[in-house]
């Protein structure tokens, strides 16, 4: 049984549906975006102490951040023997790795696990043996809100794709990164997550301020948000499309 | 009805009119990207594209001329409820058409419709205004009282309205969408937005700027007012269209902002004397600046996540709330 979105599309790659409780309510967006039908027929439970005492699960996934398990869950999780695992959330690549592998352990899936690590291993190393001929600038804006700057999953994906996050960059701090930010940094393209797990969002609205659309109509590279957020052997994926996305885009003059 | 220490309304006016052009001015000059005020300049007026010049033009100032407008809107329809309702606590939030601005502009997040519409969010926040407002009038019209009893119904259950769609949120991120949305902004707003609440907000103002005679013969009291040939039916309309025009385009645009309807005519009214009429005007223009000098707040205090325009009007409103109970008590007999 899992408790959280990440650990959901791990679990849904690591083992037969028949052997998972369920996934929660939030899984089958992102389910549908990487692996699509993966999730059909999988039970679902909406992270309480309750579809715990219901499905009965052996094993519950959980993150260790944002929410953290609460008390009554693990003390119902030991009254009917199950072990909850906490699994940390993934900054890099490295993380990615160390996650799939706990989870693929835990499970009793460690080569199913490998084999993913591997898939992801082999894409990055293909990246990086072939890196871009332009190293573009760019920044993961929506929108009137924070942008992923360092240690942060996006700007390794970012670094893998050969391109710079200009929101990472030594002495730079757009912990909030508003249009006047963004005409100054001049960024050669924007990553733009849209609309967050195909649900509605405000940011679709903010990141379409006519300058905006007049300076970078073109040069908007939208990306799925749910490799992003979590860690996952699709990460590496995220990262190749990047590159082929942002190889595609023609040159273009700086706003000076 | 004139105090010996009020101003002429005009001098008041112009030093109203002085502020505001002061935060215009500073409105311009002030934002997160330091750029010289010559550079500003030189960059708007060169022919080609550079940041100086797009910062200015394609942000700032439709930002400001946003401002101008949404806080005039809110100073004028203030002033004019205060006398309307002779309550000293009347904002225009209290028709409940800032409620339905919100709710509209909530109910295009929800549903995703900025997506595939841009302006999809005002838009709806005008239909929403306008809806409320229209309700207030169906249940409200007959007296003052029935008009503010019913805004306060309308207000509730939009808000109810609200917690639902919050309730129900498709995503956290829409609710948490919905939460920052309702604490108003100016920030990433455009000549967009300006074309599409202008029209209505001109409207409203210009017919919130005739109820002058109106509400100074409501001083006197409803019977007085009748007397003096007022039509109270046609009165109360007037301001609700007007209000619900101008508060309610302002709303949509901006999210909601408090305070500065409440606050501005308070201001005022001890320079211009207790004439409900003289306070129209110094208190648009006063309206104004306040909301511009709040609006600067937003972008030079350093804060690592935006503040939020109606988080600073809400931090400068609530204590004049007390300095206005504390001035109320000393006039008491």
């Amino acid at each position: 049984m899992s408790m959280n979105l990440c650990t959901d599309l791990l679990l849904l790659q690591l083992v037969p549906k028949g052997r998972i409780a369920s996934v929660t309510y939030i899984a089958h967006d992102g389910a549908q975006a990487l692996f699509p039908g993966a999730d059909a027929g999988v039970a679902i439970n909406h992270g309480t102490s309750e579809d715990i005492v219901n499905q009965r699960p052996d094993l519950i996934l959980a993150a260790d951040f944002s929410s953290p398990t609460p008390t009554m869950a693990k003390t119902l999780a030991k009254q009917i023997g199950a072990r909850v695992v906490e699994v940390k959330s993934a900054d890099n690549f490295a993380d990615i790795r160390k996650i799939v592998r706990q989870v693929g352990d835990e499970v009793g899936e460690p080569e199913r696990a490998a084999a993913l690590i591997a898939h992801m291993d082999g894409v990055l190393a293909d990246l990086a043996a072939h890196p871009p001929k332009r190293q573009l600038r760019v920044v993961a804006w929506s929108g009137g809100s924070s942008v992923p700057g360092k240690d942060t999953l996006t700007n390794a994906i970012v670094t893998a794709a050969g391109a710079v996050n200009i929101a990472a960059l030594p002495g730079r701090n757009y912990s909030t990164f508003g249009v006047e930010e963004l005409l100054a940094a001049d960024p050669e393209a924007l990553l733009y997550g849209g609309a967050r797990s195909g649900k509605p969002s405000l940011h679709s609205d903010e990141g379409q301020h006519r300058v905006v659309r007049q300076l970078y109509g073109a040069r908007r590279v939208a990306y799925n948000e749910a490799p992003h957020s979590c860690g996952l052997p699709q990460s590496a994926d995220a990262a190749r499309d990047l590159r082929r996305a942002l190889d595609a885009l023609p040159e273009r003059r700086p706003i000076r | 009805l004139k105090p010996s220490s009020a101003l002429p309304s005009r001098v008041i006016s112009l030093l109203a009119l002085a502020a505001l052009l002061l935060a215009a001015v500073g409105s311009l000059f002030l934002g997160r990207v330091n750029v010289s005020p010559a550079d500003l300049i030189a960059g708007v007026i060169s022919p080609h594209l550079n940041l100086a010049g797009l910062v200015v033009t394609e942000l700032r100032l439709p930002r400001a001329i946003l401002a101008i407008l949404v806080g005039a809107s809110l100073g004028l329809s203030g002033a004019v409820l205060q006398g309307l309702l002779r309550n000293p606590l009347a904002e225009p939030g209290l028709l409940g058409v800032s409620s339905g601005a919100a709710l509209g502009a909530v109910i295009s997040i929800y549903f995703g419709l900025a997506h595939t519409l841009p302006l999809a969010t005002p838009l709806l926040g005008l239909m929403g205004a306008m809806g409320a407002g229209a309700l207030t009038f169906a249940f409200g019209r007959g007296s003052t009282l029935t008009l503010i009893l019913a805004g306060a119904a309308v207000s509730g259950l939009m808000g109810s309205f609200l917690a639902m769609a919050l309730n129900f949120a498709p995503s956290p991120y829409a609710a948490y969408e919905m939460s920052i949305w309702m604490l108003g902004s100016l920030s990433e707003r455009s000549w967009d937005h300006i074309l599409l609440a202008a029209p209505f907000i001109g409207i409203g103002i210009v017919l919130l700027a005739t109820m002058g005679r109106a509400i100074d013969a409501l001083a006197l009291g409803e019977a007085q007012a009748l007397s003096l040939g007022i039509h109270l039916d046609r009165t109360r309309i007037l301001a609700l269209i007007g209000v619900g025009l101008s508060v309610g385009a302002a709303t949509s645009v901006t999210g909601s902002i408090g305070f500065i309807g409440l606050v501005a005519p308070h201001l005022v009214r001890p320079f211009v004397g207790h004439q409900p009429s003289r306070t129209l005007l110094p208190s648009a223009l006063l309206g104004a600046a306040l909301l511009l000098v709040a609006d600067i707040g937003t972008r030079v205090i350093p804060t690592s996540s935006e503040l939020r325009l109606g988080v600073i009007t809400s931090l400068i409103g609530a204590p004049f709330f007390f300095w206005l109970v504390v001035r109320l008590r000393k006039m008491a007999p």
